[in-house]
Parts: structure tokens; C-alpha cells; sequence
């Protein structure tokens, strides 16, 4: 097999692989990535439920995930009767999902597997430090699909962002919107130490500082709600710690003043285009406090819905628009 | 006797038994189900106070070092009494049989750790090593499990056949996939059965020591919670209560913790009581807010935890086993069913005095029939005590009626407002009326009249001074 992802992601851990809505291509690409790291010991799990032979969601026929003999994956409890490797209990999480308690198990065998990890974000480091403890090589998460899902899903580390014709029925749509992602990826940690610090220190929903980092007074109301029309008009620094979403962004467009808005990660950001390019005209800045990184775009042009996009050209669109790689995993 | 959650909350027991630390999910679960010594237990009661004497012995020994084999092992235990309460034809699943061997391994850990130490009366461990071997058959204790090949002679023929079949799969091309897919799919499903039949098995037989399990994990619970007694007499330097031989109550350095908690938190200090209770009803009088509810509240805590097998707080104490310890709060507010403050009152004491006859017991009471008219209030006080004279009982009731504690056996008195402080007038009243009250209980003879400090109090309080002057002039 043709190493696709392998050489992009390059020694990456965790890889999250994503998708920008439901048959997207997600676990196709998870299956490739696997395929071509054939030599490594992989830890794999989800971000809640996946991997099923029948999508919950749109009810289509979703790729099974088969993995080899000598990787690791937790899944929930309940999952287990789905798996049919040859399996050892390697260590319990103490993290707790619908289907049971999230268990690592070790693949005495080569077998499929339904994956079924932790959903909350915080609960996923310390799954990946478990993996390495057991002798992984490399953890790959099968992420969120959807913008919404993807907010707080902690897509840690290295993404692989999947798009496609599930999307939208129109092209130009879905290549808009899977620019808008890697654009809002492609945020970066302000320049100024000292502000990167005092960001990393915030810990309430909003707070305000001078782009040097120094506090500064953010006006609220009587329900603790920030003015945002009392916002100082010289160039400062905002810091949001929830979903930016459109009505925010707008606001501080019509705002007049440029300022510098920083959000948690770049999943955090759940406005839309049209709303950020607003933003961004009126001369103000994103930055995020964890940067996250896209490897590589993979693109399917194969919608569950029944129309399909021309692969050929469908690639090349996206990559007028974008500038990462991108690839059509069920490529050779 | 049952312990209310009402009584356990006034009385400030919750309060303490929420500050335990258990380390298991069986120490946990220990804490939560007390045990009640009741007389007839004393012996067992005794066992119990010299192992939390024995475990607080070890915690200040070079530091707890003795418990370290124990304390690493504590934490890391999972419940797994769910797995035990099965449908014995309902086989383990792996995960279950991970979780039971994690246990046995830990078990044998902490069994010898626990063997170095001096033992506790009446706590052992029965033997794990044969349910080890069934879950562990190397021998490696490695902390993981599987159904390895041992466990049936037909898993590992049909391992290798299905492991070559995998290696054809990862080579074949797209045409001839499927049929191996198909043959690997047959495979596993027998694979599946295999393993069915020895999980089965193991189930069979690991069920055969189910007693074994659950007696350990209670022996596990009993062990953590005597660590966390100790360990919470040790952070508050608890003392062990003897037993007294003649029937009466006497604490001496005596402290409510939720109270001194709560003024070390203001910046003030507890003051320590000294009490002596004989059979009948001792009374407590003394100025408002001079701490005579703390008073009660802390000798019934001392008297609970005692019973429980828990150390208690104060600096000496000898105590009685009642059959029944009860505590009556006057502004523990309406009752339910349509009785008020003081119906509620009535209602409990009467309910307490009907089984009075069932062996000897304790009451307090806190400013008993304040709720009515205070003519008919104070005799009903007094009908009381005089009552209560004549049962096999320690009492104890604070009031503010005159003539309360002519009949009674013993009476004490909040030494009161007795500091005389000026400058002071900006402060918060609260630090105001506790820098002037010294509430040392003194010993007084029965039928000493009740202090008068309301209206003191009132002017601390900063009562409009108009009130407090109609209130002069009608004194």
C-alpha cells in the first residue's frame, strides 16, 4: 500500500482524526493511517461511540475496524461482546461512558474492533499516558464528526481533518467550509510571552489585557455579563473561554475597534464564515491558547446522501483553497 | 438503636463521620454501615476501642511507617461485590475476571504486609492462594488476564490455525479476501465458545469461594475503617473513653469539633467543658449565647461516637453504654403532621419515655417547653426533671425557668458575661458578647436562680436603645 498519511502525520501522537460532518470519510482514513503504521503498536480509541458496522446517525454502512495483533484500544465495556480478537485485559480507566467503564485491552490476535472511548476531553490525556505505559508506540483517536462535537472534544496534538460530500450538496460549500476549518487551525499562541502566560492562567469564562500580557478591567453588568460596548477602544487582548459563536463575533465587529480575540483551541470556535470574516475585516486578530495543528485534508466525494462530487476535481478545489495536503484516502 | 439521620446531624456526628478518610471502597462502605455497641456488648466494644487503640499506636509510630505495605494496597482496591451477587449460571466476563484476579494479587499483597504488623483483635484474612491460582495459573501475578491457551486444551490448535489464517488475510488480495474473512469469522465464533466454556468454569469454581471474597472485603472494610478512626483521633487528638463502672458520665477537657472548627475559622477558640453526670437530670442554666446547646451537643456526639467504637473529643472521658441516647433541640422547628415547635417537643418525649422501660438511657434536653406559656412551661420543666429523677437515666436540660433545677440531682451554670471590655462598640456583636462571655460550665448547687443577661446581651446586640429602655423601666 502507497504511504499517504504515514509520511504526514510523521511522528505525531495522539493523532485525532476528525471530520467536518457524519460519513466524511473519518474511519476510512483511520483505517488507512493504521494500515500504513503496520509496524508500530498502535493505541487506538474514540471520542465517545464509533467504529459500527451501521452508522447510528444516517443508518449507512460505516467500515469496521480491523486492527492487528500486538495494538492496544479502549473501548467501553459493553463494547466488548462486539470485539472478536483473541483479547487480554491490560487496565481499567475509571472513566465511566454509556456503554460501561472505559477498558484498555491489549489484541492477542488480529480482530475487529468497536470503539467506544472517553467523551470528555480532560479524559483523554491520561488515557493516552495509559497507552504509552503499556507500550505504545502511537495513539490515534478516532474524533468527533461535526463542527458542534468537535468543540471541547479535545482534539489533542495532530489532526487528520476529513471532509466531504456529505457535507453539502453543493462543492463550493464544502470546499468554503473545510477552508474555514483550516484557517481557524491555523490559529496560532499570540507572539507575547507574557501574555501567553496570563492566558494560560485564566480560568474564568471571560477576562481582559493589554496585548502585553498586563490585566485589564472588563466591564460587566449586572449579571456579571461583559459590556462589550464599553470595551476599551485602544487594541486589546479578549479572552473567551466557551464556544465563540456568531452573535459574538458580530458584536465585536460592529464594535469599530480592532482588538484580538483568544480562544481556548481552535474547536472552540463554533461561528461561522461569514461571521469571522467580518470579524477579521474589521482589522481584529484570532489567537488560541493551545495550538493545534492539521497534517492533511482528506477528501471524500462519495456522500451518503446519493449525489457525489467528481474526485478528481473535488481534490483539486480544495487544494486551490487550502494550503495543507490533501488526499483522497481510498486512493491505491 | 437507631441513629437518625436527625440525631447524627444535631448532635454533630455526621459532621465528624464525614470526616473520615477510608482509603477502599470497603472502608467506605464500613463508615457508612455503624455499628451500634448497646449494653451487653461491652466486651466487643472494649476489642473494638483497643484496635483503634493498636491502629493509632502504628500511625504515630516513625510516622505510620509500620502501615505503609497496607495504606500503598488500600487505595487501589475496586468493589467488586457486584461481580459475587450473580446467578451462579451467569458466567464472569473478562473484564470481571481482570478485576477479581487485580484483587487477589493486591489481596496477597496486603495480607503480607498485614502479618508484619501486631494483629487486631478479630480481624484475619482467610487464604487467597487457590482462587489466585485459577486466575493467575503462571503464577506471574502480571496485571492483566486472559484466557490463555492452559485454560483449554482445544484453544491453542485453533489459535494457531485461526493466527496462520490472520497472516494469509493481511496478504491476501481483494478476490480472495472475503472467503478468508469467512473462515476467520467461523474461527472465531468456536474461539468465542472455547473461551465461554472456560470462563464457565472458572465462575464455577471461583463461586465456590464466594464466602472467602466477601469475608475478606468486610476484614478489608474493618481494616480501613480502624486506619481512619485512628487516623481522625490522631488529627484531632481524640481520646480513648474507659468504660465507667457506675453508671454516670464524666468528660473532662470535652470539645464539639464542628464548633471549633467553625470559630478557628473567626479567629476563636473553643473553651473546653468539664462535666460530671450522675443518674437523674442535671440542669444547665446560664445567658444566651453562652453555649449551653454546645454543651449538650457535645456530650451526646461523645456519647455516639463512643458507642460506634470511635474515640471521642476531649481529654478524659468515662462513659456509660445506654440502651438509648437522645437529644431533643428546641428550635429543631416544626415537626411534621401539624405539630408545632412544642408539640413536636412533647411528642418525642413522650415517645422516648414510653420506652423508658426498656433499659437505661440518656436525654437531653434543650430549653424544654420554651415553646408555651412560661408559668405552665417552667412547671412542666420541673415536673420533668422530678419525673426523670425517678428513671434509670442520665439527663441533661438547659433552661432559662427559675426553680428547673430544685429537684434536680446537679446543676451547672455558664460562668456568663462576666469580662467587662469597653472601646469596642464598632465590632461585629457576635465577637462583641464572645470576648465578654467566659463558657466555662461551673458546678453550682441545685436551685440557684437563673442569671438575668438578656438585656445585656439585647445592648451587645445593638437593640434600638428606645426598646431597651422601655424594657429598664419595666424590669
Amino acid at each position: 500500500m502507497k504511504k499517504l498519511l504515514a509520511p504526514l502525520v510523521g511522528d505525531a501522537s495522539p493523532v485525532t482524526v476528525i471530520g467536518l460532518c457524519k460519513n466524511a470519510g473519518k474511519t476510512t482514513a483511520m483505517r488507512r493511517l493504521m494500515a500504513e503504521l503496520e509496524e508500530e503498536c498502535l493505541g487506538l480509541t474514540s471520542v465517545g461511540r464509533d467504529g459500527e458496522a451501521t452508522d447510528l446517525v444516517t443508518g449507512t454502512e460505516k467500515p469496521d475496524l480491523y486492527i492487528k495483533k500486538g495494538d492496544l484500544f479502549a473501548t467501553g465495556r459493553g463494547m466488548m461482546r462486539l470485539c472478536d480478537g483473541t483479547l487480554e485485559v491490560a487496565a481499567l480507566t475509571g472513566v465511566m461512558t454509556p456503554v460501561g467503564e472505559v477498558v484498555v485491552f491489549r489484541a492477542l490476535s488480529d480482530g475487529y474492533v468497536q470503539l467506544a472511548g472517553p467523551s470528555a476531553a480532560g479524559q483523554l490525556p491520561p488515557l493516552c499516558d495509559c497507552f504509552q505505559s503499556l507500550g505504545a508506540d502511537r495513539v490515534i483517536i478516532d474524533g468527533a464528526a461535526g463542527r458542534k462535537s468537535l468543540a471541547g472534544t479535545g482534539a489533542a496534538g495532530t489532526a487528520l481533518l476529513c471532509t466531504g460530500a456529505s457535507l453539502d450538496r453543493d462543492m463550493g460549500q464544502v470546499v468554503a467550509e473545510t477552508a474555514h476549518i483550516c484557517r481557524l487551525f491555523s490559529a496560532r499562541r499570540p507572539d507575547s510571552a507574557p501574555l501567553c502566560a496570563a492566558l494560560d492562567a485564566c480560568e474564568g469564562r471571560f477576562a481582559l489585557f493589554r496585548p502585553d500580557g498586563e490585566p485589564m478591567e472588563l466591564p460587566l453588568d449586572e449579571g456579571g455579563q461583559p459590556r462589550w460596548g464599553k470595551l476599551p477602544r485602544e487594541r486589546c487582548v479578549l479572552w473567551v473561554a466557551g464556544g465563540v459563536t456568531d452573535p459574538l463575533l458580530k458584536t465585536l465587529a460592529r464594535r469599530g475597534a480592532p482588538l484580538t480575540l483568544a480562544a481556548a483551541d481552535a474547536t472552540h470556535i463554533l461561528a461561522g464564515r461569514a461571521a469571522m470574516d467580518l470579524f477579521l475585516r474589521s482589522g481584529s486578530r484570532l489567537v488560541v491558547r493551545r495550538e493545534l495543528t492539521i497534517a492533511a485534508v482528506g477528501a471524500n466525494p462519495w456522500s451518503a446522501y446519493g449525489w457525489h462530487f467528481d474526485p478528481g476535481r473535488f481534490a483539486a478545489e480544495l487544494r486551490a483553497a487550502i494550503d495543507l495536503p490533501v488526499v483522497n484516502v481510498k486512493e491505491g | 438503636m437507631e441513629l437518625t439521620r436527625e440525631l447524627q446531624e444535631h448532635s454533630g456526628f455526621r459532621w465528624v463521620l464525614d470526616q473520615l478518610t477510608p482509603m477502599s471502597p470497603f472502608g467506605r462502605t464500613a463508615a457508612r454501615t455503624l455499628r451500634w455497641y448497646g449494653p451487653g456488648q461491652e466486651a466487643e466494644l472494649e476489642r473494638e476501642l483497643d484496635n483503634v487503640a493498636l491502629a493509632l499506636d502504628l500511625w504515630n509510630t516513625d510516622g505510620g511507617s509500620p502501615l505503609r505495605g497496607v495504606t500503598r494496597c488500600l487505595p487501589l482496591f475496586h468493589d467488586i461485590r457486584g461481580s459475587f451477587d450473580r446467578d451462579p449460571g451467569s458466567p464472569f466476563d473478562i473484564v470481571e475476571l481482570f478485576e477479581i484476579k487485580h484483587f487477589l494479587v493486591l489481596l496477597e499483597q496486603l495480607i503480607q504486609a498485614y502479618e508484619t504488623l501486631t494483629p487486631f483483635a478479630g480481624l484475619s484474612f482467610s487464604p487467597v492462594g487457590e482462587a489466585l491460582a485459577l486466575v493467575d495459573p503462571d503464577g506471574r501475578r502480571l496485571p492483566a488476564f486472559a484466557i490463555g491457551n492452559s485454560y483449554h486444551e482445544g484453544l491453542a490448535p485453533l489459535r494457531s490455525e485461526k493466527s496462520a489464517l490472520e497472516k494469509a488475510i493481511r496478504a491476501a488480495g481483494g478476490e480472495e479476501k472475503p472467503a478468508l474473512l469467512e473462515r476467520r469469522r467461523e474461527l472465531a465464533v468456536q474461539e468465542d465458545q472455547l473461551e465461554l466454556e472456560v470462563r464457565r468454569d472458572l465462575t464455577r469454581k471461583l463461586m465456590a469461594f464466594r464466602e472467602g471474597f466477601l469475608s475478606n472485603m468486610d476484614a478489608l472494610g474493618h481494616l480501613d475503617l480502624l486506619l481512619a478512626k485512628a487516623k481522625l483521633a490522631r488529627q484531632y487528638s481524640c481520646v480513648r473513653p474507659a468504660l465507667s463502672a457506675n453508671g454516670s458520665i464524666s468528660l473532662s477537657g470535652l470539645r464539639h469539633p464542628q464548633v471549633a472548627k467553625e470559630l478557628a475559622e473567626r479567629d476563636e477558640a473553643f473553651t473546653e467543658l468539664d462535666l460530671e453526670l450522675a443518674g437523674g437530670c442535671t440542669v444547665i442554666t446560664g445567658a444566651n449565647m453562652g453555649g449551653k446547646t454546645v454543651s449538650l451537643r457535645s456530650v451526646v456526639l461523645s456519647l455516639l461516637l463512643f458507642q460506634c467504637g470511635y474515640f471521642v473529643f476531649a481529654k478524659s472521658a468515662r462513659l456509660p453504654i445506654f440502651h438509648q441516647v437522645s437529644l431533643i433541640l428546641a428550635d429543631s422547628g416544626p415537626g411534621a403532621g401539624g405539630l408545632s415547635s412544642f408539640g413536636r417537643e412533647v411528642h418525642l418525649l413522650d415517645k422516648l419515655l414510653r420506652q423508658a422501660g426498656d433499659g437505661r438511657f440518656f436525654l437531653a434536653l434543650d430549653e424544654f417547653a420554651r415553646g408555651t406559656n412560661p408559668q405552665e412551661g417552667a412547671a412542666l420543666a420541673r415536673a420533668l426533671v422530678r419525673y426523670l429523677g425517678g428513671l434509670d437515666c442520665v439527663a441533661l436540660m438547659t433552661t432559662h425557668y427559675d426553680g428547673v433545677s430544685d429537684a434536680a440531682g446537679a446543676q451547672y451554670q455558664v460562668a456568663g458575661l462576666v469580662r467587662e471590655i469597653d472601646g469596642d462598640q464598632n465590632d461585629d456583636p457576635r465577637r462583641r458578647i464572645a470576648r465578654r462571655m467566659d463558657y466555662r460550665l461551673i458546678s453550682t448547687p441545685p436551685g440557684a436562680p437563673c442569671p438575668r443577661d438578656a438585656m445585656r446581651v439585647c445592648r451587645l446586640l445593638n437593640l434600638a436603645p428606645e426598646l431597651i429602655e422601655l424594657l429598664q423601666t419595666d424590669l
